[in-house]
């Protein structure tokens, strides 16, 4: 297999593309590797432990003390609670938008009013979850670059 | 609650131009022949004050649903309605003739609170879409550095 490293100019994105015969298994764990990179959490689901790669995650929701985190197609639970998730994802691209939302910037497709005063995250999955009026001020904030 | 009370305020000048409005075109329909003195400057921030008032109904520490917003939004909108009326006709509730000037105040009052929340509507709209924007730049931003 050859690995070729690109130089590209300061303003290009970033990229890492993968030629392959076969989408099989061992490219997708290549994938969750250089995903991994990045940050990844715990979580369960059907009695088993899964690594989910932070920018894999929509959202982290609180529901009746219990905590779940949200990708694009599963749900996995997890044993912290939604401040601690807060408290430790806060310098990455993820935010607190309501009492029981922890919310992945990267995966908001785009904001909608919602009913009284409160916003309406539409995500990349087309699922929304709602910013409460007393957040708005701190994700205005964060989104104008703000160190919340 | 903080957040509440600015959006009370917000709505409370929203009242009380469109309540200047309704008085214009109630009092040219109905009473046009009368004269009024400086003093009918300060009804429309009497009625844009009691109009308001109920707004703190809509006030709750818990994230409120779908359907408990609506319902609160009637209750809201009924409330205003029975301040509104039963201060400009409490004594004269049962004065023959009152029946048609309560029910066209009622009916702009109704009128007054369904455009007031589209006002407010299209203020959040405008905010959602300086949002997104502030959201796209974030995310362009945030895709470069990694």
């Amino acid at each position: 297999m050859e690995i070729t490293v690109k130089k590209i100019g300061e303003t290009e994105k970033e990229y890492i593309e993968i030629g392959c015969h076969k989408h099989d298994e061992h490219v997708d764990e290549i994938v969750r590797f250089i995903k991994s990179r990045e940050g990844i959490l715990k979580g369960t689901k059907d009695d088993r432990q899964y690594s989910i790669a932070l920018p894999d995650i929509l959202y982290i929701e609180a529901v009746d003390e219990r905590t779940f985190i949200y990708t694009e197609k599963d749900c996995f639970e997890s044993g912290r609670r939604l401040y601690e998730f807060e408290e430790v994802l806060s310098g990455r691209n993820f935010m607190r938008i309501s009492k029981s939302v922890v919310v992945n910037l990267m995966k908001i497709n785009h904001i909608k009013p919602y009913l009284n005063g409160r916003f309406s995250c539409v995500l990349t999955n087309n699922e929304q979850v709602i910013i409460s009026r007393k957040y708005v001020p701190d994700v205005r904030e964060k989104l104008k670059g703000g160190s919340l | 609650m903080k957040e509440h009370l600015k959006t009370c305020l917000g709505n409370f000048f929203i009242c009380v131009t469109l309540i200047n409005v309704a008085i214009l075109v109630l009092g040219c329909m109905l009473e046009p022949e009368v004269k009024f003195g400086y003093e009918v400057f300060v009804y429309p921030l009497i009625y844009g004050f009691l109009g308001t008032l109920p707004g703190l109904v809509m006030f709750s520490r818990k994230e409120l649903t779908i359907g408990q917003t609506i319902v609160r939004e009637v209750i809201q909108m009924f409330l205003v309605v029975a301040i509104i009326v039963g201060f400009m006709f409490g004594r004269y509730i049962n004065v023959p003739g009152a029946a048609p000037k309560i029910i066209g105040v009622a009916i702009s009052v109704v009128i007054i609170y369904i455009l007031v929340t589209f006002f407010g509507w299209l203020i959040d709209l405008r905010t959602a879409d300086k949002m997104t924007e502030e959201l796209k730049n974030y995310q362009e931003k945030m895709s470069n550095m990694c």
